[in-house]
């Protein structure tokens, strides 16, 4: 056997058209997101969002696209240049690298990888290293802020994604995304781990910087976080990942937790219908990000470390602990499910109530401290 | 044979990047050639057809180790990034020596030994259930006894960095 045949295994050309089409649908969809993402929000607020570009303002991603590319793409004087101007393109490669490693229907991936979640764990790492760069590089005291922000968070959020999904292949006994969603035949794995399923949406808000916590790209904070800097193509880059990201991450969440292409009917009603069944779920999902950055305000950056460190990595940990004993025991998985849903729920309750609770101040805080005041 | 050829490229890339590390004048550059350099080694592990151990290397030193020497100078040296700044010293001979030992002593290491399972020159794929069973069955006990260490490390580095109201 040689080197290429272990590795790579089918021809390159069969592997070239394959990336070439998934390209494509990822800039179809990055486009419509953005347009899609407006006009929901704007429905949210009782708006209507972009009603003139096209019929129903259908073309106005791509009119924005134009527009970018048109754009001069400036580049500040004190800033790295190599460091800058690579940073947009190392912030997309992860992303691309991860759509590679997804199956879309079965057998349908660019490579279906017998390691493929771990894979994409891996990769997702990179991703925080463009966004290092376009913080340092930029010359730019808001810049690195925001890329100091968005790198601890990342970090920190990794830790409980993983851990949960983690917890789903145990379940499942593979890492192969194809074999998971296959799996999923009967019920998929939302019913029998709820909990895995909010912390992985969770830490998966996070790691894509959507509100409630998009403290790195704070607008009204930093004036934009790491990319304050860009402009033109560069910039637009930047949106590609991030929404790349938001549809990749859909995809990975619909694959593992709702079944993928698999549940239901995946396997009788050929090909079409588990593609529409992996499009249709990771819709479901943008929608709810979506809906989530209409309902919710933003963190501050301490209440996001703590929430990570404090709460969401012990529950995640918890998970990991209880499936590992019915896996032991051989414990039926109805019980293991209402045990799970018991968790997810007391886990929500708790936030709400925290949420909803009365503000008790009992040490005085900031100016107050120093200042030796009584707050009003 | 395209395969030899992206071998030749990728080698090529992380010496060339291990050199920017060294030679390049700013910290900010050096550590950013070094992402290069570990990714590029993980590619290499993808030739050798060990995936677990690539995808480890770029979860471990692609993401974490480098990620968190970026985070130290964005914490220690605001906006320095850029500016050229000496980055050798009377230690350099030394520290020429040290690598230059290190690097006889793993080549020598690497050729003389025997290693299992190399049949006609090819490497073998090792499946991940013979790493998780002989990680968890046959070596559990020094696993455990890493990770306790590490949670060590770990509190005691918090208890040094931490700053109480009195300090």
């Amino acid at each position: 056997m040689t080197f290429g045949e272990a590795f790579f295994g089918m021809s390159w050309l069969d592997a070239i058209i394959r990336i070439v089409i998934v390209v494509l649908l990822m800039t179809v969809v990055v486009v419509y997101l953005t347009y899609g993402e407006r006009k929901v929000i704007a429905r949210f607020q009782m708006r209507l969002g972009p009603t003139r570009t096209g019929p129903a303002g259908l073309l106005q991603g791509v009119a924005d696209a134009l527009k970018l590319l048109c754009k001069e793409d400036v580049r500040p004087r004190n800033a790295d240049r190599w460091v800058f101007e690579f940073a947009p393109y190392l912030t997309f490669i992860p992303v691309f690298l991860v759509l590679a490693a997804l199956p879309f229907a079965r057998d349908w991936g660019v490579r279906n990888l017998a390691l493929g979640m771990f894979f994409v764990f891996a990769v997702l790492g990179l991703n925080i290293v463009g966004v290092l760069m376009a913080g340092l590089g930029s010359g730019n005291k808001y810049a690195l802020l925001g890329g100091v922000r968005a790198a601890a968070q990342m970090i920190s959020y990794e830790i409980p994604l993983v851990v949960a999904l983690l917890a789903v292949a145990m379940l499942a006994g593979t890492l192969d995304l194809n074999a998971i969603a296959a799996m999923q035949e009967s019920r998929p794995f939302v019913l029998v781990q709820p909990l895995a399923f909010v912390i992985f949406l969770t830490a998966v808000l996070s790691e894509l910087h959507r509100a409630p916590f998009d403290i790195p790209v704070a607008e009204s904070e930093i004036v934009g976080g790491y990319f304050v800097e860009y402009s033109g193509i560069r910039w637009s880059m930047f949106q590609l990942a991030e929404y790349a990201a938001l549809w990749a991450f859909s995809i990975f969440g619909a694959v593992v937790f709702l079944g993928g292409w698999q549940f239901p009917f995946g396997d009788d009603w050929g090909w079409w219908w588990q593609l529409i069944l992996t499009l249709v779920k990771s819709l479901l999902l943008i929608l709810l990000i979506f809906w989530v950055r209409a309902t919710l305000p933003r963190l501050r950056m301490d209440q996001l470390m703590s929430f990570c460190w404090k709460a969401l990595i012990e529950v995640s940990f918890a998970l990991l602990l209880v499936n590992g004993l019915f896996l032991y025991f051989g414990w039926s998985e109805i019980i293991l499910a209402v045990v799970n849903w018991a968790g997810a729920a007391a886990f929500l309750g708790a936030i709400y109530l925290r949420a909803i609770r009365k503000p008790a101040v009992e040490n005085l805080v900031g100016a107050y401290k120093h200042a030796g005041v009584s707050p009003p | 044979m395209i395969t030899e050829v992206l071998w030749w490229i990728v080698a090529a890339g992380v010496v060339g990047a291990s050199a920017g590390v060294v030679l390049s004048r700013s910290v900010v550059h050096a550590a950013i050639f070094l992402i290069l350099s570990l990714a590029g080694v993980g590619a290499i592990y993808l030739f050798l057809t060990v995936e677990f151990i690539a995808l480890v290397q770029f979860l471990i030193y692609g993401g974490a180790v480098t990620v968190l020497i970026l985070l130290a100078l964005m914490l220690t040296r605001m906006g320095a990034s850029g500016r050229p700044e000496p980055l050798t010293g009377a230690q350099a001979p030394f520290g020429a020596l040290v690598a230059a030992a290190l690097m006889a002593t793993l080549i020598g290491v690497a050729v003389a030994t025997a290693w299992p399972g190399d049949l006609g020159g090819s490497p073998t794929a090792i499946s991940i259930e013979r790493i998780g069973a002989a990680l968890f069955q046959n070596y559990g006990a020094p696993f455990i006894i890493m990770a306790a260490l590490l949670l060590v490390a770990f509190v005691g580095a918090i208890v040094i960095a931490r700053q109480e109201d009195g300090d």
